[in-house]
C-alpha cells in the first residue's frame, strides 16, 4: 500500500490544513455571512459546503471529504429548536452521535471531526470556531493515518 | 439434529393443509450444508430440518417478489430471526397475517405463532440474548488501540473485501430497492479495487444498521473473505443501546432509532 504523497504532507513544514465544513443554509451559513459582513478576520482554511439543512448532511458526505484528503471535517447547523424545518438538526444529531463513534472505532482520530451549532446571529462564534478548529488541526498536523483516504497509484 | 423436528414438520404440514399458508420457509440438509427449503406442498415437509448449523436468516427472503407473492407464509425462525421479523414489521415491510412463525431455538420447537405472539415470546423468553463474549473481548482490544493502530487494523480487515455485497444480500434489514452502492451520479462508494471504496462501504453498511441490526450473524457467515462484520455490528448495537436506550427487534411498533429524535438527546460533543 503506497501512502499518497499529498500536497499537505510535502508541506508539513508550514502545514496549511484543508478543512471541509458542511453547514446549513439558514443558521451557520448565515452566521458565516455575518462574520464576513462584520469584517471579522478568520482562518482561510475552511471550504464551506452549504446545504439546506443539517438533516441533509449524509454521513457519506463526511466520508467523501476524508476520501478526498480533508484534514478535518466540521459540521454545523442551527441550534436545537431553531431548525428552519423544525427537526432536521435533531435528526442529524442522532446520526452524528453514532457515526462519530463508528469513525472513531475505525481509526479516525480525535480532532478530525467537529460539530457545532452556530446561529445566524453568531458571526463572532463562527469566526472563533473556525480559528479554533484551524489551530487544533494545524497543531495535529496532516491527517496521515486517514483510513478513508483515496490512495495514490 | 435438534429433537422435535417431527413437530416442526407436522406443524408445517398442518399450516399448508389448512390453507393458512402457501409457503413454508425452512431449512434442509444438503451434504454438510444447511440450505433454505421452500415448501409449498404438505407432502414435502419431510425435507425440513433444523439444527444449530442453520444460521442463515430466512427473513432476508421476505423482500423477494417470488416469496412475497406466496404470502401468507410461514418461517422457521430462531430468536434472532424473530427479531428480524419484528424489525421488518416496525419498518412496514411485513404485516400481521402475512407471516406465521415456526418458533425454534436450540432447545427445540416452540409452536406456531403470529407476529404479536412472537413479540410476546421474544420479550418473555429472549429479552437478553447475550452477545458472544469473544466478540466483546475483541472489541475491547480494538478500542484500547491508538487511532493509528485501529486504522491499520481495519484496513487489514477490509483489504480482502471484493465488494460482492454478499453481506447485504444475506441481511433481512437491507431491503432498499436502490442501494447507495448502486448510485453513480455521484458515485458515493467507489467501485474501484481500492481501499477507500472498501472503507466507505463498510462504514456505511455498519451505520445503516444503527438501531436495526439484530446480530443474527448472517452477513459475517455469508462473507467469502471472512471479514469480521459482527465486530462492527455489535459495536453499533452497543452504542445505540448506550446512547438511545434502544434495542432492535423487540417491539414491532418501535420507531426507528435513526429517524426519530428526542429534544434531550445527548450532545456533549457539539460545541
Amino acid at each position: 500500500m503506497t501512502q499518497a504523497t499529498t500536497q499537505t504532507e510535502t508541506k508539513a513544514e508550514g502545514f496549511e490544513p484543508r478543512i471541509v465544513a458542511f453547514v446549513c443554509n439558514w443558521c451557520t451559513y448565515a452566521g458565516a455571512d455575518l462574520a464576513g459582513t462584520s469584517r471579522l478576520q478568520y482562518a482561510p482554511h475552511v471550504r464551506i459546503v452549504k446545504l439546506p439543512c443539517t438533516g441533509r448532511i449524509d454521513p457519506l458526505f463526511i466520508l467523501k471529504a476524508y476520501e478526498g484528503g480533508a484534514d478535518a471535517v466540521l459540521v454545523s447547523g442551527c441550534h436545537p429548536g431553531d431548525c428552519h424545518y423544525t427537526s432536521g438538526n435533531y435528526h442529524a444529531r442522532r446520526r452524528w452521535t453514532i457515526f462519530r463513534r463508528l469513525l472513531s472505532l475505525a481509526g479516525v482520530e480525535e480532532g478530525r471531526l467537529f460539530f457545532s451549532w452556530v446561529s445566524a446571529a453568531e458571526g463572532q462564534k463562527f469566526a472563533d470556531l473556525i480559528n479554533d478548529v484551524t489551530a487544533q488541526v494545524k497543531a495535529a498536523g496532516p491527517f496521515k493515518h486517514n483510513p478513508a483516504r483515496r490512495q495514490a497509484w | 439434529m435438534v429433537a422435535n423436528i417431527n413437530e416442526i414438520q407436522s406443524a408445517a404440514a398442518a399450516l399448508l393443509n389448512e390453507g393458512k399458508v402457501k409457503l413454508v420457509l425452512g431449512y434442509r440438509v444438503r451434504g454438510n450444508d444447511r440450505v433454505p427449503a421452500f415448501v409449498t406442498q404438505a407432502d414435502q415437509v419431510g425435507c425440513l430440518a433444523y439444527d444449530s448449523a442453520c444460521t442463515q436468516n430466512l427473513a432476508a427472503y421476505l423482500r423477494k417478489g417470488e416469496v412475497r407473492s406466496r404470502m401468507p407464509l410461514a418461517v422457521v425462525a430462531r430468536p434472532e430471526v424473530m427479531r428480524s421479523l419484528m424489525l421488518l414489521t416496525a419498518e412496514s415491510q411485513i404485516a400481521e397475517g402475512q407471516v406465521t412463525v415456526l418458533a425454534v431455538d436450540e432447545q427445540g420447537f416452540h409452536g406456531v405463532l403470529d407476529l404479536a405472539g412472537t413479540a410476546k415470546l421474544l420479550n418473555e423468553q429472549y429479552a437478553r440474548i447475550a452477545p458472544d463474549s469473544s466478540l466483546m473481548e475483541q472489541l475491547a482490544k480494538i478500542e484500547a488501540m491508538t487511532p493509528q493502530e485501529r486504522s491499520a487494523f481495519w484496513s487489514e480487515q477490509f483489504e480482502p473485501c471484493t465488494r460482492c455485497y454478499a453481506c447485504r444480500a444475506a441481511c433481512p434489514g437491507c431491503f432498499c430497492e436502490r442501494c447507495i452502492v448502486e448510485m453513480n451520479t455521484p458515485q458515493w462508494i467507489s467501485t474501484a479495487a481500492e481501499s477507500h471504496g472498501n472503507f466507505a462501504w463498510h462504514m456505511i453498511r455498519a451505520f445503516h444498521q444503527a438501531g436495526r441490526c439484530v446480530e443474527c450473524g448472517a452477513c459475517q457467515d455469508a462473507c467469502p473473505q471472512g471479514i469480521p462484520l459482527m465486530l462492527l455490528n455489535h459495536f453499533i448495537a452497543r452504542e445505540v443501546e448506550r446512547e438511545f436506550d434502544a434495542r432492535s427487534g423487540y417491539d414491532p411498533q418501535a420507531e426507528p432509532v435513526i429517524g426519530s429524535w428526542k429534544q434531550d438527546d445527548k450532545q456533549e460533543y457539539i460545541r
